[in-house]
């Protein structure tokens, strides 16, 4: 089995319980790097937020106006 | 004399109103969902005995403040996934399957203080967990086009039936999609309201973050009034708005001028389908000749927007389900336990980093696109749509998942921007499957958008045509005249 796998069902089964249901499960677990790489990508986009933020107050903020 | 069942939504209420009994609005329907249901498989209980009886409640109700309602008479059936005291709630899922909550929706009562009733729980994927309409306890909903296709999902039954015009208006839930894919496949308007607009009380959560209570209708009127019934400050749930609810249904004038619309340039159109593209351009037209100004617009932020929000969707689903994900996953179809178990691995500060930049994200996705624009049109599906074996993802070969996720690309992103979206009918592509034109805006722009939606409806026809699935009803004897 592919080490990243392997170590992603030890690390579910430890921490949730839970075991790999089926073959999808594996074959969309093992999909994983690719959600890794994609955050790869987004790594630097991310300052550091002063105050906490909320998407409720933006929501408002920028609500149309009749 | 048309059958009652062919009357839109606003036309049903102004029937009844007028003189037409419930009880005969409610046969209508009825006799037409026997009709074209062994086609579709849209529902998954009916419940005549309790409509019947509210019909007749309704009738008695005719002379008194009742019959202003703004859905007085109207038998309504939803997604079955809204609680109602002492009825069955599905969820579309084995593990639910003889559930009977004790508490209703909050969507449930307002519709029902407005005059309506209901009368059948609608199919849906399995937890609303695809965008599809494939439902392994229940059976697939069908396309009321052409069976052989997709209804599209999560609120599968909910697009079929409003488009066999066996229901006048139906509630779904768009946690990805999941109101405005049935509503494109179908060809019915479907509004995913902004998030916070409608409660979610009573409603079976998905993901808290992302979960949408929204109308699938015939017309962008029928939706208004729906979402004139349902939106507003619920205090049993915290997250709803507290923002008033403009008149939706009295802003439908027609009146486009001067509305700003950007076609994207990069995501929404990437491996589209060109009879897809072609009925978006011919929309284009259509609303430019109205007096609305269409420009190209290139959008930022795609990457992010993808990323964060799927990693939302799979932790919160993972979440939710986690009892019986370690107790019954053999109860769930295996795409769908396959699909929740990566979501036990994505680590903590994913899941708060995509949480924590919803905001800054939004803020500046709106600040370089609704300077520029007012309201954003893509495909609600990009690709042609595609056949139930296509996309069964349980039983096809490897590479289905590829379709299978195809169907929710363009529609995801609006999800995590937590922006008001619309689906309105506006062609068919190259099998004769109904075409969508997605419609989004800025946070509580729903208003604006239905009135485009409505415009655009004053102008063509997509909307009115009906489904061959109706000739069946018809040769059935399934066509009553009032």
């Amino acid at each position: 089995m592919d080490p990243f796998l392997a170590q992603l069902e030890l690390t579910i089964a430890r921490w949730h319980g839970v075991t790999a249901p089926n073959e999808p499960a594996r074959r969309m677990a093992a999909d994983l790097a690719n959600t890794i790489a994609a955050f790869e990508k987004l790594r630097g986009t991310l300052k550091f937020e002063d105050e906490p933020s909320s998407f409720d107050a933006v929501l408002h903020d920028l609500r149309e106006v009749e | 004399m048309p059958d009652l069942a062919d009357l839109t939504l606003v036309e049903a209420v102004q029937a009844a109103r007028d003189g037409t009994s419930s009880r005969a609005l409610l046969a209508a329907c009825w006799h037409r969902m026997e009709a074209v249901n062994p086609t579709l498989n849209a529902t998954i209980w009916v419940d005549r005995v309790r409509a019947e009886a509210a019909a007749v409640a309704a009738d008695a109700a005719r002379d008194t403040p009742a019959s202003l309602g703004g859905l007085f008479g109207l038998p309504l059936a939803h997604k079955d996934m809204y609680y109602q005291a002492g009825k069955p709630c599905t969820c579309g899922s084995r593990l639910r399957k003889d559930f009977v909550p004790d508490y209703t929706a909050t969507v449930i009562e307002r519709l029902s203080s407005a005059g309506a009733y209901v009368f059948a729980g609608l199919n849906m994927a399995e937890f609303a967990q695809n965008p599809t309409g494939h439902n392994r306890e229940f059976g697939d909903c069908h396309n009321p086009w052409n069976p052989d296709y997709i209804s599209g999902g999560s609120s599968s039954g909910s697009g079929a039936a409003v488009a066999a015009r066996f229901v006048y208006g139906a509630l779904g839930s768009d946690t990805g999609g999941s109101i405005r894919l049935p509503a494109s496949a179908c060809g019915v308007t479907g509004l995913k309201p902004t998030q916070t607009r409608v409660s979610r009380y009573g409603a079976m959560p998905l993901s808290f973050t992302l979960d949408n209570v929204g109308p699938l209708t015939r017309t962008a009127r029928d939706c208004a009034r729906m979402m004139s019934m349902i939106a507003g400050r619920d205090p049993k749930d915290p997250t709803s708005s507290h923002l008033p609810v403009p008149d939706y249904e009295g802003a439908l004038d027609g009146d486009i001028r001067g509305t700003r619309i950007g076609v994207p340039t990069n995501y929404f159109f990437d491996g589209a389908d060109p009879r897809v593209r072609a009925a978006i351009d011919q929309a284009m037209e259509v609303l430019t000749a109205r007096g609305a100004a269409v420009r190209p617009i290139t959008l930022p932020l795609m990457d992010a927007v993808s990323g964060y929000g799927g990693i939302i969707s799979r932790v919160e689903a993972a979440t939710i389900h986690a009892e019986w994900m370690r107790h019954r996953p053999q109860d769930y179809a295996a795409h769908l336990s396959g699909r929740m178990y990566p979501g036990y691995a994505i680590p903590g500060p994913y899941y708060l980093e995509s949480l924590s930049r919803r905001g800054p994200v939004l803020r500046d996705f709106a600040a370089q696109v609704f300077a520029e624009v007012d309201v954003l049109a893509t495909p609600t599906i990009r690709t042609a749509l595609p056949t139930l074996a296509e996309t069964d993802i349980d039983n096809g070969p490897a590479g289905t998942e590829v379709k299978f996720l195809a169907v929710s690309a363009n529609t995801r992103p609006f999800n995590y921007l937590g922006l008001p979206a619309i689906s309105i009918p506006c062609g068919f592509d190259g099998n004769g499957l109904p075409v969508g034109l997605q419609l989004a805006g800025r946070p509580f722009a729903e208003t604006r958008l239905m009135r485009l939606a409505d415009a655009y409806q004053r102008d063509t026809d997509w909307h009115a045509r009906k489904p061959p699935v109706l000739d069946m009803a018809r040769d059935l004897g399934g066509i009553i005249v009032a």
